[in-house]
This record gives C-alpha cells, sequence and structure tokens, in this order.
C-alpha cells in the first residue's frame, strides 16, 4: 500500500512559553522551537507500520517554507522512504481549504491508496483532513485510533467516541483518515536513520508544477481570516490560591466546608 | 521552558559557535554530519534520554540490580530503554559502520553521551562497558575475534566488561593472582575471582563478553607478565554461534552508596575448573592493550561527572524560580511585601553562577576533547596527529579528576539550593550525588590521576603538549582582546597562566629531585590549578565569542544567553581564578608536612 502522510511544523508547546503578541495578530514567533506536530508524528508511525506488514512507501509530505524540510528529514529518519516539500510565495497565508488544494495536488499527482493526517495541529482547527478527503471526493473517517488492513481494497477502522466508547467501521480505499494521538507508540529517531537521509535531497514542488491556479491558495484566496487572538480576562467568581502547597491545601478546605461541599 | 538534563542553546552553543562542528562535514569521513544532521542528532538523542531514559533513573535507584543464585536482574523499565538504545545505535556512535558503528564525530557523540548520561549514568554504563570491550576486540582482535564477537556488541546484541580489580590488586593492577593456562586447542583456562565488575552479569542482552586480566602460568611478576582475553558468558563458536555456558559466575552484587542500577559484581572464574578464554592481543602486553583503551573510559567518566552537574544545575535553576520563601532584601523591612523566589536572593545567585560557570567550562572542555580526537582523525600530517594525540593525554586525566571533583562540588550546591527538599528521596537532586560521588573514584581514583599529569603527561615529549595547550589559549586571549566586553578579562587569565607555567616547571622539576614525595603531594593541587586555568580559558573563549555576537546585535533570548555567557566569565574570573593562584603560590612553597609527619602523628591509634 502506498500512503501519503501529511506533517506540518509547529511550535513545540514542551519546549516554548506560547505568547500572543500585542497586536493580537499572531502569537510571538522570536526564538520558538519548532518540531513535528505531534499527532503527525503518531500518523508517520502508523503508515509505517502498516507498509512494514503489507509493503508499499510511506512518502511524507508538508506544506511550509524552507524550515520545514527538517521535519520532512526526521519523519524520513523515523522511517518514510520518501518526501516532498510543498514550497511556494504563493502557498503563504493559505486558509485551511487552501492548504487542503495545494494537498490535493500532490496527491493527485502520486498513486496513493492512502492518506494520513493528523487529526489537528497547532491551530486546533483539525479542518485539513476532512476538507482533503470532500475536495478529492474520497471517503474519511477522523479521530482514527486503529487501523486493520482488510482484503479487497478496504480498511477496518477504530474511533474513539464520547464516553470513552469505541466505534469500528469499515472504510473503502482510497481514503484519507485522520490519525488521533495514542493509536500506537511513535519509534525514536536514531543515528541510523537519521545518517540515512542526511544527503537526501527532498524534491520540492511549487505551484507551477503541481498544476495549481495560484488564485486558489495564499493569503488572497483566504475565506477565513483571523481577525484576533487575546487571552481572556480573568472572570468573576475565580479565585486563584496562593501560597505553599498545605496553606493552599488549607484553605481549599476551608472553603469546601464553607460553600458546602464538605460537611 | 524548563531545560532537562543538558540545556540545548548551551549544547548547541558549543557544537557550532565555539568548536564549529559542522565544518568536519567538508572531510570525506565526516561528510554525513553537516549541520542539518547534528541538529538532527541532538533534537533525537535529547528526545530519547527525556522521554525514555530519563523515567527510568528512579526505578534505578529504587528497585536497582538485583542478584539472585547468580542471576542479576535490572529493573523492568531498563530492557525498554535498552532496545530503544539498541535500535537507535546509539551504543557505538563514533565507530566504524562496518561493525556496527555510527562513524559519528566524537565532539557530536560527547553532546549525546551528555543527554544520555544526564538521563541515566547507571543504566548507560552497561552501554559504556559494551562500547569499551568492543574497542579492545576492534583493536587488538583477531579478524576471527572481530568477526565473533564485534557486530554483536556494537549493536548492544550483547555487552561487555572489563575485569581487572581483584581483592589484593585495585589501584596497583600488577598485583593480580588471576591464571591462564594454555590448552592444547590454542585456548586458555582461567581461574581466579574479580571484584567491583562493573555491569558483570545482568539480564538485558543474551551473552556478555568479558575481558579478563590475567597472568599465563610462568610469566613475570608486575604488570609486565599480565596478559589479556576474553571471557564470554556463554561460549561462541568460530561460526558465532552460541555454544555452552562457560565457568564464569557472578557470585554477588555489592551493595553501594549510588548508582544503584548498575551490577558491581564479583565474579568467579574456573570454579569447576573450566574457564575458557581466548588471547586478546599478545602475550603479556595486556597492561599495555589496557592502557590504550584507557583515555576513552577516563573521558567518559567525566562525561559522566558533567552530566550529572548539568542535570543538577537545570534542576537548581528550575526549582529556584518556582519557590517562594522569604521577601526580597531591598524589601525585608515591610512585612506587606510579597515572598519572591528564591532566584532573587543573592546567595541563590552565588550558587546559581557557581554551577552554571563550571557546567559551561565543564562542557567546553569535554568537547574540547572529542574535537581534539577528530582532528587527529582527520589530519594527513603525522607531526600535527601526534601533537593532537599529546594534548589529549595532557588533557585526560584534567578531564577526569578535575570534572569528577567539580562535578560533586555543584551537585552538592544543587543540593543547597533546594535547601530541606534537597536533602530527601523525593527529590532529585540526592541521588544526583550519591550517583556522582563514584566518579572521583573508579577508573583510577582522581590522586592516580594527579600523578599521571605530574608523573607522564608534564613531561610528555619534553613538555610539548602543555605548551601547545597554552599557545592555544593565547589566541583567545586575542580574541577576547578584540572586543571591549572582554578585553578587561584577558588580563587576570594571562597572569594565571603565567604563574601556571612557573608551577609546572617548578613542581616538574621537584618531581625529579630528592623532594620527589613532597612533589607528589602536591600533584593533585596542580591538577586542580590545571583545571582552573583551562575552564577560565574555556569560558573567556565562550565570553569572547558572545561579545562578538552582541556586538553584531543579537537581540531577545539570543542576547540574553550571550549576556549569561559574559556574566559565567566573568565570575569565574573574579571568583575562582584568585583562588586558584593562592594555589599556585601554596605549590610553589610546597610546605613538607603532609609527607614529613611521622605515621604515628596522624594520631588515631
Amino acid at each position: 500500500m502506498n500512503i501519503l502522510v501529511c506533517v506540518k511544523r509547529v511550535p513545540d508547546t514542551a519546549e516554548n512559553e506560547i505568547e500572543v503578541r500585542p497586536d493580537g495578530t499572531d502569537i510571538r514567533r522570536e526564538d520558538l522551537v519548532y518540531s513535528v506536530n505531534e499527532w503527525d508524528n503518531y500518523a508517520v508511525e502508523e503508515a509505517i507500520q502498516i507498509a512494514e506488514r503489507t509493503g508499499g512507501t510511506v512518502t511524507v509530505a508538508t506544506v511550509g517554507d524552507a524550515d520545514a524540510e527538517e521535519v520532512v528529514r526526521r519523519e524520513m529518519a523515523m522511517g518514510a522512504q520518501q518526501g516532498l516539500m510543498l514550497t511556494d510565495p504563493a502557498f503563504e497565508g493559505s486558509d485551511g481549504r487552501g492548504i487542503a488544494e495545494i494537498l490535493k495536488a500532490a496527491v493527485q499527482r502520486g498513486r496513493y491508496d492512502l492518506v494520513l493526517c493528523g487529526a489537528q495541529a497547532d491551530d486546533g482547527a483539525g479542518q485539513v483532513g476532512g476538507m482533503l478527503a470532500a475536495l478529492l471526493d474520497w471517503p474519511y473517517a477522523s479521530l482514527v485510533n486503529r487501523i486493520e488492513v482488510l482484503e479487497g481494497q478496504r480498511l477496518r477502522i477504530g474511533r474513539e467516541i464520547e464516553g470513552g466508547n469505541q466505534e469500528m467501521s469499515e472504510i473503502e480505499l482510497p481514503c484519507v483518515l485522520s490519525i488521533q494521538t495514542g493509536i500506537n507508540e511513535p519509534r525514536y529517531v536514531g543515528i541510523r536513520g537519521i545518517r540515512k537521509v542526511a544527503s537526501v535531497e527532498i524534491p520540492a514542488l511549487g505551484a507551477s508544477e503541481l498544476g495549481l491556479d495560484p488564485s486558489r491558495v495564499g493569503r488572497a484566496a483566504c475565506r477565513v481570516r483571523k481577525l484576533d487572538y487575546f487571552v481572556p480576562p480573568a472572570g468573576a467568581g475565580a479565585e486563584i490560591l496562593q501560597g505553599s502547597p498545605e496553606e493552599i491545601a488549607a484553605r481549599l478546605v476551608d472553603l469546601l466546608k464553607a460553600k458546602g461541599g464538605l460537611k | 521552558m524548563a531545560q532537562y538534563i543538558a540545556d540545548r542553546r548551551d549544547v548547541d552553543f558549543v557544537l557550532h559557535e565555539q568548536l564549529r562542528t559542522a565544518d568536519l562535514a567538508q572531510s570525506e569521513r565526516f561528510a554525513d554530519f553537516n549541520r542539518k544532521t547534528i541538529d538532527l542528532v541532538v533534537a533525537e538523542v535529547r528526545n530519547l534520554a527525556v522521554k525514555e531514559i530519563l523515567p527510568t533513573q528512579k526505578d534505578g535507584d529504587r528497585i536497582g540490580a538485583r542478584f539472585d543464585a547468580g542471576r542479576v536482574t535490572v529493573p523492568e523499565s531498563f530492557h525498554k530503554a535498552w532496545r530503544a538504545l539498541r535500535e537507535g545505535g546509539w551504543i557505538a556512535m563514533t565507530e566504524d559502520p562496518e561493525w556496527g558503528g555510527q562513524g559519528m564525530p566524537h565532539a557530536l557523540a560527547m553532546a549525546a553521551t551528555d543527554y544520555l548520561n544526564g538521563a541515566n549514568f547507571a543504566f548507560m554504563m552497561y552501554a559504556g562497558l559494551t562500547h569499551g570491550a568492543g574497542k579492545l576486540i576492534e583493536r587488538f582482535g583477531t579478524p576471527e575475534q572481530k568477526r565473533m564477537f564485534l557486530k554483536n556488541m556494537f549493536t548492544g546484541r550483547w555487552t561487555g566488561t572489563m575485569l581487572l580489580t581483584e581483592p589484593e590488586a585495585g589501584s596497583d593492577v600488577g598485583a593480580l593472582t588471576t591464571s591462564a593456562v594454555r590448552r592444547p586447542d590454542g585456548t586458555y583456562r582461567l581461574t581466579g575471582n574479580k571484584i567491583f565488575i562493573s555491569s558483570g552479569e545482568h539480564d538485558l542482552a543474551e551473552n556478555i563478553i568479558h575481558p579478563v586480566l590475567a597472568r599465563i602460568e610462568g610469566a613475570p611478576a608486575g604488570t609486565a607478565g599480565i596478559s589479556l582475553f576474553l571471557v564470554p558468558k556463554i561460549w561462541v563458536n568460530p561460526d558465532g554461534s552460541l555454544g555452552e555456558p562457560n565457568d564464569i559466575v557472578c557470585t554477588g552484587i555489592e551493595e553501594k552508596m549510588g548508582i544503584h542500577g548498575n551490577a558491581t559484581c564479583a565474579m568467579a572464574l574456573g570454579s569447576r575448573g573450566a574457564c575458557r578464554g581466548l588471547l586478546l592481543g599478545e602475550e603479556n602486553k595486556g597492561m599495555r592493550t589496557m592502557f590504550l583503551m584507557m583515555n576513552e573510559a577516563r573521558l567518559l567518566v567525566g562525561s559522566q561527572g558533567l552530566a550529572c552537574a548539568s542535570t543538577a544545575y537545570l534542576y537548581a535553576v528550575n526549582y529556584a524560580r518556582e519557590r517562594i520563601q522569604g521577601r526580597h532584601l531591598l524589601k525585608a523591612q515591610d512585612k506587606a511585601a510579597p515572598s519572591v523566589p528564591i532566584i532573587q536572593h543573592p546567595d541563590v545567585r552565588r550558587m546559581l553562577i557557581t554551577m552554571k560557570a563550571y557546567v559551561e567550562g565543564m562542557r567546553s572542555l569535554l568537547y574540547y576533547v572529542g574535537r581534539l580526537e577528530d582532528l587527529k582523525t582527520l589530519t594527513p600530517d603525522e607531526e600535527r596527529r601526534k601533537a593532537y594525540q599529546g594534548m589529549i593525554d595532557f588533557l585526560i586525566p584534567i578531564a577526569k579528576a578535575y570534572v569528577t571533583e567539580r562535578a560533586c562540588e555543584v551537585c552538592n550546591l544543587g543540593i543547597q539550593v533546594y535547601g530541606g527538599y534537597g536533602y530527601i528521596r523525593e527529590y532529585p537532586m540526592e541521588q544526583l550525588l550519591r550517583d556522582c560521588r563514584i566518579t572521583p573514584i573508579y577508573e583510577g581514583t582522581n590522586g592516580i590521576q594527579a600523578m599521571d599529569l605530574l608523573g607522564r603527561k608534564l613531561g610528555l615529549n619534553g613538555g610539548k603538549p602543555m605548551m601547545d595547550l597554552l599557545s592555544e589559549i593565547q589566541r583567545t586571549l586575542a580574541l577576547a582582546r578584540r572586543q571591549p566586553r572582554t578585553a578587561p578579562l584577558a588580563a587576570p587569565l594571562e597572569q594565571a597562566l603565567g604563574k601556571l607555567g612557573e608551577v609546572a616547571m617548578h613542581l616538574g622539576a621537584a618531581a625529579l629531585s630528592e623532594k620527589v614525595l613532597v612533589a607528589f603531594a602536591y600533584a593533585h593541587p596542580f591538577l586542580t590549578v590545571c583545571g582552573d586555568v583551562l575552564l577560565a580559558w574555556m569560558l573567556l573563549w565562550r565570553a569572547a565569542l558572545a561579545a562578538e555576537k552582541l556586538a553584531a546585535g543579537a537581540r531577545d533570548k539570543e542576547a540574553l544567553f550571550y549576556e549569561g555567557q559574559i556574566q559565567s566569565a566573568r565570575w569565574f574570573l573574579a571568583n575562582e581564578l584568585p583562588v586558584s593562584l593562592g594555589r599556585m603560590q601554596a605549590i610553589l612553597a610546597a610546605d613538607p608536612a603532609a609527607v614529613e609527619a611521622a605515621e604515628e602523628s596522624f594520631g588515631g591509634r
């Protein structure tokens, strides 16, 4: 099975204090440490495991600038055979639909049986996988936490639903799946893998190579525009307890007693 | 966000800005290791260390290695970490890919080792000894021995050890009594008892290959009659398949102060008269063979010390930012003033900047030794190669002894920053000090290192290695003088450098005179002042590079990092170097009290 996994380079929330810029247009991006979006990493691991079981190849693609190459190379060091950079100044500022358009063009250039995305990325929109499936007119399942390959171009997939319950479905290939964390345990990247990809040239495709109409992507084509980012003001009625753990615990007990939570 | 084990920015600074490690990629040998690859290696080893190995550190300490009827088990969590270490190729980072190594530059491997050791060095000792034993086979083994053992060791399928110490042969290895008798089939029958064998028995791998020092029957006494043997736990057939269990058993493990995760074994060889071994290298050349591997082993111990110190520092600085206690000194009288994080208290800052300066200086020093290894490997010029080797030989006892001793002090300060919490087991600090405390002892005590420096290394090649290092330091002085921010810092280092030269001449001459005993009583202070000056060099070098970056307009977090470099150097030169100058004065005065005192005058009887 040939699998394409869409990955994104994002600020690493374990490494950075995320702050909103004073003008509200974005977060502060100076000095941020970036890494591969965590959900995407699970998707790549799942793709590698499927390819190990059933044969075929794993290709990792990203839409981004030259800096984004590091995450593609990293996922190749993990075990993906091919990488693909989708990069063009015309892509900058694309909204979710624009990104899906670019990915669609990449999918159509290859012969993929399955496309995996992370369930969401740094912006938390969780929209690209579904839009990509719709643009391709392929079936789609979101928040997938289990994949079994069946005979006859089908997969059995599991989704975690409300209350920790599990839903099982069958889906036809080719399809797009968005992957939930916890579906597997992503492997570590070792030196062996890093050396293997150290001098690999990763092909980069722009709008013309992808046959994309630049007016369909990029900032100008956005139909969703972000207006503002801000930290909500503290609401009334909330009290932040301060002091040593012992003091906080004592105060909490007092409060619970006073409000009738403890008798 | 909190950094663990080793500050990534600092590691990157040493690798890229100070040592320019990516330049090595211009050579064919290290062509793979360009800037991108180096960054990826550091990111991934850090990921592995923090996510997979660091969580085993407490298990190693609390559960520890357990002995039962000749078998040793390690904590369950070690097994998964071991698999990840093996799969990633982290056991033989610098070795030839032909034998399962990864061909990495030593400077980069020092950075990787920094993270791995900081995560759990008792665990990493299983890998470190495997690598060391493998190196012996790579260097001295026959082609058949290499085929039989090497790949399985460098890939961690089998592990290795080093069997030197016996109950009556510790620092004096020449006193060992383990014997070997040649058998008709060319193998040897060994008999003896070894103690303090790190990683001697465990359940991480299917086989353990023990290099063993023993005396062939009839060989001369002392070190001149010692040979080296390979004794597999399970016999390895010439085709590489496993045979019968060999007659080498673990008879018990030590209960230690720290590094509980690593089994320190007593081993009995030939208690049933059937312990078989293969000669490694030539007969009676075992000590020389061992010595060739000692530089690497001692550098590794230095790295263990640095890793403990670096980890302790990061815990301490993060704790000091969060722990709120006491009013700010300037508002001490204001009862309404809020309590502040303890990082705002001057005495806590004194401790933190001490720890920071030592950790940074030691990191640079150890990576620099790695850099010299790489330059030695690459140079086509035999004279240059010898010069690099000389500098390495000179630096090794300092990289081992000075670093481990200062590392213990840094861990000790870390406990102090935590206050009472530093002393209790719930917090990580006390374990770091207990673990670190072995590093000044094993792999040649620090006293032995000091004697090595004074007795062998100082006069090596007519003193050229030290002269070569002094001229390297001169280059840093020139660099520092070009920047207004660091120019005033050059003078104190230059003064200390001049004094150190005088001390070296004086002590070197005394060691060859009738004052030899007094001279060796000052071997350790001499090693200490050499270490102080080298650290001052490394810190000034860092500061000068930082001043360049600031002058070129570094901003925000970057500027704060570079300012921190200048502060570390300033602090060290202003506070530690004067102490060092005092110690140099004491070495020159060479008071003989320590050697003249009658044994009875020490009291205690």
